[in-house]
């Protein structure tokens, strides 16, 4: 241990010398997050979309006697994506160049048919294959939606005129006809006045009609709250409570963590174990001064020491932001601590795998450019969703990244944050013995 | 250092070797450094010396072989060709984290003695900034640290001026006036002749002559090299 505390003194007295890599250091994971909250921004953007409206679609649309503005329903959809009214050669120029990623078509007719209530009018998807492809057909299925909601409101409010004509009576239009009916309330007037005649058959047959006629105003009384729960049976109320943006989610913070940490510690790991080739005092050093398992195990805690310390930095700037965005508070101030520790323990396990990686390149330089070759696909197999790569997931168990995301997404915003932090750490263990282990392997390559 | 008499065995290599892949860079060799002893070790570039030296000081594992130490277990310093230290560190600093990683009890003593006894100028410059024959300066000191009974010198003097050559080998004598030995790779046939008891002549990773310099002067082992 006295051994390791002395080289640890060492090389961070040897970091503090080179002020252009401790800027360097400090300003990186900045520089991280704000390239994560550019990607995130871009991730939001709408993606453009083109409109073409070949039936001339009016400014308001009358369907069941209700009044609904079809343009407005439309525009709605601009919230996620941004429509772009074009002609129909525009609309096939723009998707064959990539400019637009889709193509909503109102085909001639569309009107007619929505008045007609007889055939249903159809809208027209053009779609691209590629990464928005998806996300353009959740938007427009979602915006067929909407025109359906509120369609099936004008036919409801339709449906209960048609039955407040039958309960009340009076004058209606029914497919361009107009008419005039008595109501049931009409009937019961009339029926009243026949009671009255002499004749105990008909006065019989009119208390029949009678009852019929109480029992359909009853029933046509509560057909209104019936006709929108079948319509509807769940609906969904959203309520606003100051969400986090993209860029503060807990989600892009663990990556933003784990990504400086990840890139930075399998770095300075893989450059310091081959540095010490690269001065010539390995041997030196080895000749019963140091084991070389107390190099490996120095370097590993020096990466871990500086992935708390630059991991710090970029949590309590990333909790800086989302208390001065105002949105809500950054809840994690009092899992500060708890985040230290973690990011010693993800520091360590990235630390040994950039000592492997180091004592396998040699050379500072080679070692440099091995470490970021390496790195690069590692924290990309731990950006694949799990449920879509599988396999890909399974491979990325095997390396730190996903882990330290884990841990400090748990860390940061879990309310029983302590299984998934359990698991996480054990993880993070466990691969810090089997890479410092096979780090300590291969310092042999180095001595040779 | 403890009182030795001469010629007794120090360090001995017994048919150690050393491979890099399939290239033999020494072939089994024996070998006994004895106290009281300077022994020359030459040859032309690449005949093994220096991966010999590194064996006899404990920095390079040999693929075959053993090195076995005398009784008592003497010191070993060890002056490797290309200076062994950190360059971002001063050479005061070096010799403070070496001092320490020996155990040195009086860790500033010892540092201010070698300093002296080196005659190190700008001790606290980071080492990269030295000069070539400052580094090598920082480099013996570096070996002297342990107060060695067996020094191992490779190439030393390849970087110095006159005057401290003239104090390096002043050094080795009072090691080899103590009991204890020395082992010197060197390219230059005056310091053979000046300095050495005994020479050990290696070629293309093979032990081809080891004798008292009275005997290699006679030996064809001396064409070799001349």
């Amino acid at each position: 241990m006295r051994a390791v505390r002395l080289l640890l003194l060492k090389d961070l007295r040897t970091l503090s010398r080179a002020p252009a890599l401790v800027v360097a250091l400090v300003l990186y994971p900045l520089l991280i997050a704000l390239l994560v909250g550019l990607v995130a921004r871009f991730a939001a953007d709408r993606p453009r979309v083109g409109f073409v409206d070949r039936d001339q679609i009016p400014e308001t649309l009358v369907v069941g006697g209700q009044r609904f503005d079809v343009n407005g329903v439309i525009e709605q959809v601009e919230t996620e994506v941004d429509l772009v009214r074009m002609t129909d050669g525009e609309a096939s120029e723009a998707l064959r160049t990539g400019d637009t990623v889709a193509t909503i078509i109102v085909p001639r007719g569309f009107v007619s048919r929505l008045r007609s209530l007889v055939r249903r009018p159809e809208l027209v998807l053009r779609i691209t294959r590629g990464g928005l492809a998806g996300r353009v057909e959740r938007q427009t299925e979602a915006l067929v939606y909407n025109l359906n909601r509120r369609l099936q409101d004008a036919y409801i409010d339709a449906n209960l005129e048609y039955l407040r004509l039958i309960r009340e009576g009076g004058r209606g239009t029914f497919l361009g006809n107009d008419f005039d009916i008595v109501g049931l309330e009409g009937a019961q007037r009339i029926l009243a006045e026949l009671e009255g005649q002499g004749d105990p058959a008909a006065r019989a047959q009119v208390e029949e009609l009678q009852t019929f006629v109480r029992e359909a105003l009853l029933a046509l009384g509560q057909s209104g709250e019936t006709l929108r729960a079948t319509a509807n049976p769940i609906t969904l109320r959203l309520d606003d409570e100051g969400r986090r943006s993209w860029l503060l989610s807990a989600q892009v913070q663990a990556y933003a963590l784990a990504l400086t940490i990840a890139l930075l510690c399998i770095l300075v790991a893989a450059a310091g174990i081959a540095a010490e080739r690269d001065e010539n005092v390995l041997g030196r050093l080895t000749r019963g001064l140091v084991r070389l398992g107390e190099l490996v195990a120095e370097k590993i805690v020096l990466v871990a020491l500086v992935a708390v310390g630059l991991g710090m930095i970029l949590a309590l700037a990333l909790g800086a932001a989302i208390e001065l965005a105002g949105s809500t508070s950054f809840a994690s101030w009092g899992r500060v601590p708890l985040l230290a520790g973690g990011l010693a323990i993800a520091g360590a396990a990235f630390g040994a795998f950039g000592v492997l990686l180091g004592t396998l390149a040699r050379e500072t330089r080679a070692a440099a450019l091995v470490a970021i070759l390496v790195a690069l696909p590692v924290v990309l197999l731990g950006l694949l969703p799990e449920v879509s790569v599988a396999p890909a997931a399974w491979l990325s168990d095997a390396f730190p990244f996903a882990h330290a995301v884990r841990l400090f997404e748990s860390t940061l915003y879990d309310a029983d944050p302590w299984a998934t932090i359990g698991r996480e750490l054990a993880w993070l263990a466990g691969l810090t013995a089997a890479f410092g282990g096979a780090a300590r392997l291969g310092m042999r390559r180095l001595l040779a | 250092m403890a009182a030795r008499a001469d010629n007794e065995p120090l360090l001995s290599a017994r048919g150690v070797a050393r491979r890099y892949g399939s290239q033999e860079a020494l072939a089994p060799t024996d070998l006994d450094v004895r106290a009281g002893e300077t022994l020359a070790l030459v040859g032309p570039n690449g005949a093994g010396k220096s991966t010999l030296l590194a064996i006899l000081a404990g920095a390079l594992e040999p693929t075959a072989g053993r090195v076995e130490q005398g009784a008592g277990a003497p010191r070993v310093g060890w002056v490797p060709q290309r200076p062994a230290q950190y360059g971002r560190l001063t050479a005061r600093e070096n010799l403070v984290l070496f001092a320490r990683l020996e155990g040195i009890e009086d860790v500033p003593g010892t540092v201010a003695r070698l300093l002296e006894l080196v005659d190190l100028a700008q001790p606290d410059r980071p080492a990269v900034l030295l000069s070539a024959g400052n580094q090598q300066r920082l480099n013996i000191a570096l070996s002297l640290l342990a107060d060695p009974d067996v020094l191992l010198l490779d190439e030393p003097t390849a970087a110095l001026d006159p005057g401290q050559r003239r104090r390096l080998w002043s050094l080795v004598d009072v090691v080899r006036e103590r009991g204890g030995a020395v082992v010197f790779a060197t390219q230059n046939l005056d310091e053979v002749e000046h300095h050495a008891g005994a020479v050990a002549v290696l070629q293309a990773g093979r032990l081809v002559f080891l004798g008292p310099f009275a005997e290699y002067e006679r030996s064809p082992a001396a064409e070799i090299f001349a």
